[in-house]
């Protein structure tokens, strides 16, 4: 019994991990800007692509340039990080792109979610082209990377070493991120804009430069989580950053919209959710998680963790 | 000058309405009838193949070999009948959902294809080819194995063994390998029409072979992690795992099942039949049990045609049974054509009428293809008498790997129509 219940909160703290830091992604933005960013899913496919590409993996022969590759493959860790880096950038590429021009013109903020939907559509056709559709492998140094057996028994519940890996580095981002944001000073003033950009930028702070941050850590969130997750299962094609992407969003509402505390919570609750549907409904899981999403959102509009927005007269 | 009460007037003016309106109603008619161009004769140039297979999304991985498929057979034409009636082929994105299948199946019956190939998934064939039906365009599908595709209508046929056909093969391999097996844990994605078809099938011939599923796993298209279905499956202590997803799910599936410590048989489905899944389960792949409706084995001049400009294309490997599918249906479309034109059946008439007598020559011949000896039933369905169970065997490093062949299945009449379901 005790062992059962152990597999059920090791499964569902895997996959919650990978939700809370795309949903931390989201929320980012979201407490800057107010709108949602539907490229982040794309962002996670990039991140797996990049990180599979700089530890020397080659392009296949669907792909635009097939064969092709680094001459040296970089270590797993550094990889994941310049990945994450890479995907940052593209995030505050997305950011030009699909928001900035809509900012300075006033636009609706419903615009901005059909651009970034457009951004994140445009991000996966490219790695599509570029990559072509079929799945890549990591080198096979990944494997060796860990050291460790493929499997590891915890009190007799069995988690594949790389899920305890992944869960352990999501958690690392999610306490560093959350570090950040509370004790230093650009987190400060990240969370003074979030907070009113009107007076942050009277107190002297770069509101703009503030927004850029946000979407590069937003993308590097989600870069990092696609780099995990590729490692995890590898990369079944372009399309497989998007489910996340869908999940992360729901976790983000779940936990409440620009809540970071929330994205984490809304995370594990989400991935302990599936991971409690019997194995005989197992094809329901989705449903049950929006189900309690439903219910949350029912007696607690403003999501598990969010604050009630109060409106001014 | 004529006057006109106001009672006349107004009859008058109706009468102008109801005119201008029938002429309206006549025009449009007119000019629909010479927009729809099944009504247009036929033209004497090349004759357009349509191709709507998937691109974009999940199933992109089946549409790109797939694609691979239809470029080899467009040369393997171009050399084979010189003198014969141009086809030229043109290609659609299906996408993988329904609405983009009949999108694409829409815009090439409008563009005035003579047939159509596709859709990818049969998912897919289920929402487009009664679009197809309709309007007298014949289907030949690549890829379709579900349960009911040909039945769908007169125009519909495919070149893709049922998987109940197959399915049986692949099963009756593992009880060869190890008779004392009993206890099997069955994976299926319950969102998708081939699985769910597919699966049914698979439970059918274990209950036949006397074999219990002590797990019916329910899992989705889009998943990649598997390790809640795989820890519960494997408390249960499964001897076999038979597996009946697409490519993508199936080979995570699969590596996810050997590092969580499974060491049993695996069986898998028609939708693992692809070099694709390599790349994901890697050194994992190795040993698992799949039927074929194609080897690369078979030693007949049209498949050693095929293989050799497949390797031309792509190089030393050998083509995924899902190309030479793709290959056979632009094959057979091929012959047909070049047989109606010799016989007369597209001089003089509309492309309607061209469709209609291609579908009738379609159904009547017999085709040497890669797959080997093929027919149709007047349904449409593919009557095909051999079959293969392969292993996959993966080579040292785990990156690359092959379907072994481990035998060749020739069913007799009686056979296949007792695993008609």
């Amino acid at each position: 019994m005790i062992e059962a219940l152990l597999q059920v909160v090791l499964n569902g703290a895997a996959s919650g991990g990978v939700y809370a830091l795309v949903a931390l992604g989201y929320t980012l933005v979201f407490s800057v800007l107010g709108v949602i960013n539907f490229a982040q899913g794309a962002l996670f496919s990039v991140g797996g692509y990049l990180t599979y590409l700089l530890m020397g993996g080659k392009i296949g022969v669907n792909g635009a340039l097939p064969g092709w590759g680094l001459p040296a493959g970089l270590p797993f860790a550094l990889a994941l990080l310049l990945a994450a880096a890479g995907s940052g950038l593209i995030g505050l590429l997305v950011e030009r792109l699909a928001f900035a021009p809509l900012r300075r013109r006033n636009a609706e903020p419903l615009l901005a979610l059909i651009t970034s939907l457009g951004a994140g559509v445009v991000l996966v056709n490219l790695l599509q082209l570029l990559m072509g559709a079929e799945g890549y492998a990591f080198p096979p140094s990944t494997n060796a990377l860990a050291g460790l057996p493929a499997v590891l028994v915890i009190g007799g519940a069995r988690i594949r070493t790389i899920q305890l890996l992944l869960l352990l580095i999501s958690a690392a981002a999610v306490l560093a991120l959350s570090l950040w944001l509370e004790r230093s000073k650009g987190g400060r003033a990240l969370r003074a804009v979030a907070e009113d950009a009107t007076t942050a930028q009277l107190l002297g702070i770069h509101s703009e430069a503030m927004v850029r941050l946000a979407f590069f850590l937003s993308g590097a969130l989600a870069g990092l989580g696609g780099g995990l997750i590729g490692v995890s299962v590898s990369l079944p094609g372009p399309y497989f950053g998007i489910g996340y992407g869908l999940k992360g969003l729901a976790v983000l509402v779940l936990g409440g919209l620009g809540s970071v505390p929330g994205a984490i919570a809304g995370g594990l609750l989400m991935g302990l959710a599936e991971a409690l549907v019997p194995s005989a409904a197992s094809g329901w899981r989705d449903a049950l998680a929006f189900a309690i999403l439903f219910a949350v959102l029912l007696l607690r509009p403003s999501g598990l963790l969010g604050r009630r927005t109060v409106e001014k007269v | 000058m004529t006057t006109y009460s106001p009672i006349e007037r107004r009859q008058r003016g109706a009468l102008r309405l109801a005119a201008l309106l029938l002429a309206g109603i006549g025009a449009l008619a007119w000019l629909g009838r010479s927009a729809d161009p099944a009504a247009k004769p036929l033209p004497s140039g090349p004759l357009t193949l349509g191709a709507a297979i998937a691109f974009t999304g999940n199933a992109n991985l089946y549409g790109q070999d797939q694609r691979m498929g239809l470029a080899v057979a467009e040369r393997w034409a171009q050399q084979s009948a010189p003198g014969g009636r141009p086809v030229r082929l043109q290609l659609e994105d299906g996408a993988s959902d329904e609405p983009s299948a009949i999108a694409a199946f829409n815009l090439l019956i409008r563009q005035g294809v003579i047939a159509l190939i596709g859709p990818t998934l049969s998912q897919q064939a289920f929402a487009a080819d009664p679009i197809a039906q309709r309007q007298g365009v014949p289907v030949v599908a690549p890829s379709n194995t579900a349960k009911g595709i040909p039945e769908i209508g007169h125009f519909i046929s495919r070149v893709s063994a049922q998987s109940s056909v197959i399915a049986p093969l692949s099963i009756d391999e593992a009880l060869r390998r190890d008779p004392a097996l009993k206890r099997v844990a069955v994976f299926y994605a319950q969102d998708d029409a081939f699985s769910t078809a597919e699966v049914a099938i698979f439970q059918k011939v274990l209950a036949a072979r006397g074999l219990t599923p002590i797990t019916v796993q329910r899992t989705q298209l889009a998943d990649n992690d598997f390790q809640t279905p795989i820890t519960s499956a494997l408390q249960l202590k499964p001897q076999l795992v038979v597996l009946s997803v697409q490519a993508v799910a199936g080979g995570n599936l699969i590596r996810q099942l050997r590092e969580l410590g499974y060491q049993g048989q695996i069986v898998v489905g028609n939708g693992l039949n692809t070099p694709n899944i390599y790349p994901i389960c890697q050194r994992w792949c190795d040993g698992i049990l799949i039927a074929q409706a194609y080897s690369p084995n078979l030693n007949t001049p049209i498949n050693r045609r095929f293989q050799q400009l497949f390797q031309q294309a792509h190089g030393d490997r050998p083509p995924p049974q899902i190309t030479a599918q793709a290959f056979t249906a632009y094959q057979v479309l091929f012959e047909a054509i070049q047989r109606l034109q010799r016989r007369g059946g597209l001089t003089g008439v509309t492309l309607g009428k061209a469709r209609a007598n291609l579908m009738t020559e379609l159904l009547s011949g017999t085709y040497a293809t890669p797959l080997g000896p093929i027919a149709f039933s007047p349904e449409g369905e593919v009557l095909q008498d051999r079959f293969y169970v392969a292993e996959v065997r993966m080579d040292p490093d785990g990156r690359d790997g092959r379907f072994a062949l481990v035998r060749q299945v020739t069913l007799t009449k009686s056979q296949e129509q007792e695993r008609k379901p």
